[in-house]
């Protein structure tokens, strides 16, 4: 596993995400805030880097089907415990990049 | 800087594996006393200056994992470890809170800490308190602390400023007095070496003794040092992790004692917020249950504060000069536990919260948002998911309502109680001055060794603990 690194796993997911969530917030910085969270998953302790890339791989595969980002967004708003951990630790590293570079940035990402 | 690279091989009397508040003060006392130490601190050594407070620079740099770490649990509890030379000490609040004596008291009795006199730990925090610089700000309270000040008066609790380790010049600008400003300067000007960028992986063992350390470098090399004496003073998770892989069991990593905390963020009119310090006021109308503080607020911090209700709290945002985060702690029940697996580098850390705690949480996010309204806040961003802003006292009563800990944003910065000291066989880690039990030399001497958690920012009494178990050590050397 220590092979594994983050950015192919989690990438397509945290851009998908923070594009959704902030839609305003210009390409080059989303892939910035994208780097930056891959990175963070890439120094996570190894039980808790393990269980992020387990669950990055699932949505990843259902990210390359048709429908599949929504059955991913379903499945994230039900109740299971770590599943649901998966885009909050997402947002917490790429909102927390986003405000501390950016202080003026608006509630959809735009650079005010 | 008075650190330097490790080599592969190394020697020494005594090793002391981490450089914070129980390594630093560990070392010092051991050098001073003419014995030959060695520290090793797996993080690097940052001036202070180097890195801006709170940053997520600084948490790459001075937390390990970049200040991702979690205990895992229904709800899971964040929290962070400093890993860096100097430890906690160099990323913490700096506020200072002596031992409460009475807490002292009963952990003599409940663990059967032998030969432990109180009132000698209350004598060791007058001389940290010198040392530290230990006082309160001359400039005064911040805006955000001023706040509390206000809500807590306003509602007739108790409060006050808390002092902190922080020497001031004549302009009034402050120092923080850290390990790395303080008792690790100390150490090496006794002749104490201090290495960094150097993971202890595992301890050797011959019987009842350990020989060896076996450390990994910055490049990937091994290296080996060899010792009379260790002392393990990595924190509450690393030192029982390292006993565990080293194949030490017991009463170690079994007991995890924290604070969990509970946050929210206040809006107020004008702004107050301060990005690069925390406010030093705190609440302890309810001690030791239940108390408030402020935390580290800027901007990144306040959007992580709205992101659990983000859809209805995201246009505050752009108000983050006008808002400040504060926190609600508790005393838990709960326990957790710090287990090593074989082939991982990293011990799996587990918390449990009580039923009593989730309640004490609900009521401390409660009281908590009452004050900030008293405090004259316009809205109050509790952190959990399905939260309402809250506005009026009325709010307050439904945002209780509908808390859940498990939606909840919970984490927390003390860390303690994995190796617990005293007599008492069926709980304690360690004898009553830090040796694990059925081993001969080595030691455990920072936050691990406190029974419980205790309720207050621990960092003095640890620093009290670890003087107190050195001095004697080194009075033990004295003797032959």
């Amino acid at each position: 596993m220590q092979q594994v690194r983050a950015l192919p796993v989690v990438g397509g997911f945290a851009d998908r995400l923070l594009a959704e969530d902030l839609p305003d917030l210009p390409h080059q910085r989303r892939a910035e805030v994208v780097g930056f969270v891959a990175r963070r998953v890439d120094g996570l302790p190894s039980f808790t880097r393990f269980g992020v890339l387990l669950i990055g791989v699932v949505f990843r595969a259902l990210l390359a089907v048709p429908g599949g980002w929504g059955l991913g967004r379903v499945v994230l708003r039900l109740p299971l415990p770590f599943v649901a951990e998966y885009p909050r630790l997402v947002r917490s590293l790429g909102y927390a990049y986003v405000w501390e570079h950016w202080p003026s940035t608006t509630p959809t990402g735009g650079a005010a | 800087m008075i650190a330097r690279p490790a080599d592969a091989a190394m020697d020494a009397e005594v090793l002391v594996i981490g450089s914070g508040a129980g390594g630093a003060t560990t070392a010092a006392v051991l050098a001073e006393a003419g014995i030959d130490v060695l520290v090793v601190e797996e993080g690097e050594w940052v001036e202070q200056g180097d890195t801006v407070p709170f940053s997520l620079d600084q948490m790459d740099r001075q937390y390990r994992a970049g200040g991702v770490t979690v205990a895992l649990g229904l709800p899971s509890v964040a929290y962070t470890e400093g890993r860096c030379a100097g430890g906690g000490t160099e990323v913490n609040s700096g506020l200072y809170w002596r031992p409460p004596g009475e807490l002292l008291a009963r952990w003599r009795e409940d663990f059967r800490i032998a030969d432990f006199d109180p009132a000698e730990l209350l004598s060791i925090a007058d001389e940290v308190e010198t040392v530290l610089h230990v006082g309160t700000d001359p400039a005064g309270p911040t805006a955000p602390s001023e706040a509390m000040r206000r809500g807590a008066d306003a509602l007739g609790w108790r409060n006050g400023e808390i002092p902190r380790w922080m020497r001031h010049d004549g302009s009034g600008a402050g120092q923080r007095q850290s390990m790395t400003r303080t008792y690790l300067p100390r150490a090496a000007a006794s002749g104490a070496r201090i290495v960094t960028g150097c993971r202890v992986d595992r301890l050797e063992l011959d019987g009842d003794r350990a020989v060896a350390a076996h450390t990994t470098l910055p490049d990937g090399r091994t290296g080996r040092i060899t010792f009379r004496d260790v002392f393990v003073c990595g924190g509450a998770i690393q030192s029982p992790a390292l006993l565990q892989r080293s194949g030490i069991r017991g009463n170690i990593g079994r007991s995890l004692a924290v604070h969990p905390t509970v946050k929210l963020a206040a809006r107020f009119a004008d702004p107050l917020n301060i990005p690069d310090d925390v406010p030093v006021h705190q609440v302890k109308e309810f001690a030791p249950h239940l108390s408030f503080g402020g935390s580290a607020s800027n901007p990144g911090l306040v959007a992580l504060s709205l992101l659990d209700e983000w859809n209805g709290f995201r246009d505050a945002v752009v108000d983050w000069p006008r808002i400040s985060v504060y926190y609600a702690a508790i005393t838990s029940q709960g326990r957790g536990r710090v287990f090593s697996v074989p082939r991982l580098r990293d011990p799996i850390v587990t918390y449990h919260l009580t039923a009593r705690d989730r309640a004490l949480l609900r009521s401390g996010l409660g009281r908590l948002a009452l004050l900030m309204l008293e405090a004259g806040a316009d809205t109050v961003f509790p952190s959990f998911r399905g939260a309402p802003a809250v506005r009026t006292r009325k709010h307050v009563a439904t945002m209780e309502r509908l808390f859940s800990a498990n939606r909840a944003s919970v984490m927390t910065v003390h860390l303690c109680s994995t190796v617990p000291i005293g007599e008492e066989a069926a709980r304690c880690g360690a004898d009553s001055f830090g040796r694990v039990h059925g081993a001969t030399n080595i030691h455990v001497n920072d936050a691990s060794l406190l029974p419980t958690a205790p309720g207050v920012n621990p960092q003095a009494t640890v620093m009290a603990f670890a003087i107190r178990n050195a001095r004697r050590f080194a009075a033990g050397e004295s003797h032959g």
